[in-house]
């Protein structure tokens, strides 16, 4: 059975990630992790490990704990003419469209 | 039995014939949980063993079915790349269809099911990931132009993976297979095979425990620092 997610507890994975992320990143080096954080172009303050990271926690949770069959990484999402990956807020909202879809 | 394997959760792809079954009895007869996976159906799955009825090269299939293995056993500490065909023929008459399934099992498939158990082995912060390659990559036999090509491309895509999971502790690496009877090997011309085997350094047909001292190898929680690495068995050199 497919669970039902809503948009502020895929904001909340989003987030979760971010943070699991940060916390192996030196201390010098950790960002400041909140709704509008930027993730993929020049304002990014991760690198692109990180963001690989990132989608891969996400796409897991999403995959193992909510049974959702999604993939952030087809050709769908590197092909929009707005990347879901510029930061939290595009991110989520692309998630809340696949997982829309699958309901 | 040594129960070197006990505690850990095994991936076989290939799982229901030749030497992906050799190694899942192996692997289970050694303690370890094991998850296989093949096109097919199994009946009376022995104890331990969770069957997943997949096509390696359905890169969706692959990505829930370890969503499935992340919920039943909650990690996957080995996998070993074991699904692949083999069409040997001259390119000239090669099918088209031989030649798309050789490039579609062996390399995609490959590649689909390392990176779903990268991203588990990633938040456990380790992993082996043991690809069966073939003397084919080295020797370069008639007949086997695609087939060869593409377990050399394992050994490659291999060494790319090591670099790219060497941060999270995941291991990868390739056994390069010589001849071993299988079912896959009794469909083709034994005479040419022999005439192969005459000729490596060990003049032998390999046999099962040949590559799972190989695979306990790599396996091992002492090889975290053995990776991108193919080891021939039989004297072939790379």
């Amino acid at each position: 059975m497919t669970a039902v997610l809503t948009g502020s507890q895929i904001e909340e994975l989003i987030l979760g990630a971010l943070n699991d992320v940060n916390e192996e990143q030196p201390e010098d080096e950790r960002i400041e992790v909140g709704p509008n954080t930027p993730l993929f172009g020049p304002d990014a303050q991760i690198d692109s490990l990180a963001l690989v990271s990132v989608i891969v926690d996400v796409e897991t949770a999403l995959n193992v704990d909510y049974d959702l069959p999604i993939s952030l990484t087809d050709d769908r999402a590197m092909t929009r003419e707005i990347s879901p990956f510029d930061d939290v807020q595009t991110l989520k909202d692309y998630i809340v469209e696949l997982v829309a879809e699958q309901a | 039995m040594s129960g070197r394997y006990e505690g850990k959760v095994a991936v076989v792809t290939g799982a229901s014939r030749g030497i992906g079954h050799l190694l899942v009895e192996y692997l289970l007869g050694e303690g370890a949980q094991v998850a296989g996976i093949s096109r097919g159906e199994v009946t009376d799955a022995p104890e331990g063993y969770t069957h997943y009825a997949v096509d390696v090269t359905d890169a969706r299939a692959v990505q829930m079915a370890f969503a499935r293995m992340a919920r039943g056993h909650g990690r996957v500490d080995i996998v070993i790349n074991n699904a692949a065909v083999l069409t040997s023929q001259y390119a000239m008459i090669m099918p088209a269809a031989n030649a798309q399934a050789m490039v579609d099992i062996n390399l995609l498939g490959t590649f689909y099911v390392t990176r779903e158990a990268a991203k588990l082995m990633r938040k456990a912060g380790k992993g082996r990931i043991i690809n069966i390659g073939s003397m084919a990559a080295s020797l370069e036999p008639i007949g086997d132009s695609l087939y060869a090509a593409t377990k050399a491309g394992v050994s490659t895509m291999a060494a790319v993976f090591s670099k790219e999971f060497s941060t999270f502790n995941v291991t990868c690496n390739t056994i390069g297979v010589t001849a071993i009877p299988t079912d896959m090997l009794a469909q083709h011309d034994r005479a040419v095979i022999d005439a192969i085997i005459e000729r490596l350094p060990v003049p032998r047909y390999a046999e099962p425990d040949d590559i799972f001292n190989v695979v306990d190898f790599f396996a091992s929680d002492r090889s975290s620092y053995i990776t991108a690495q193919t080891v021939f068995l039989g004297g072939v050199t790379a």
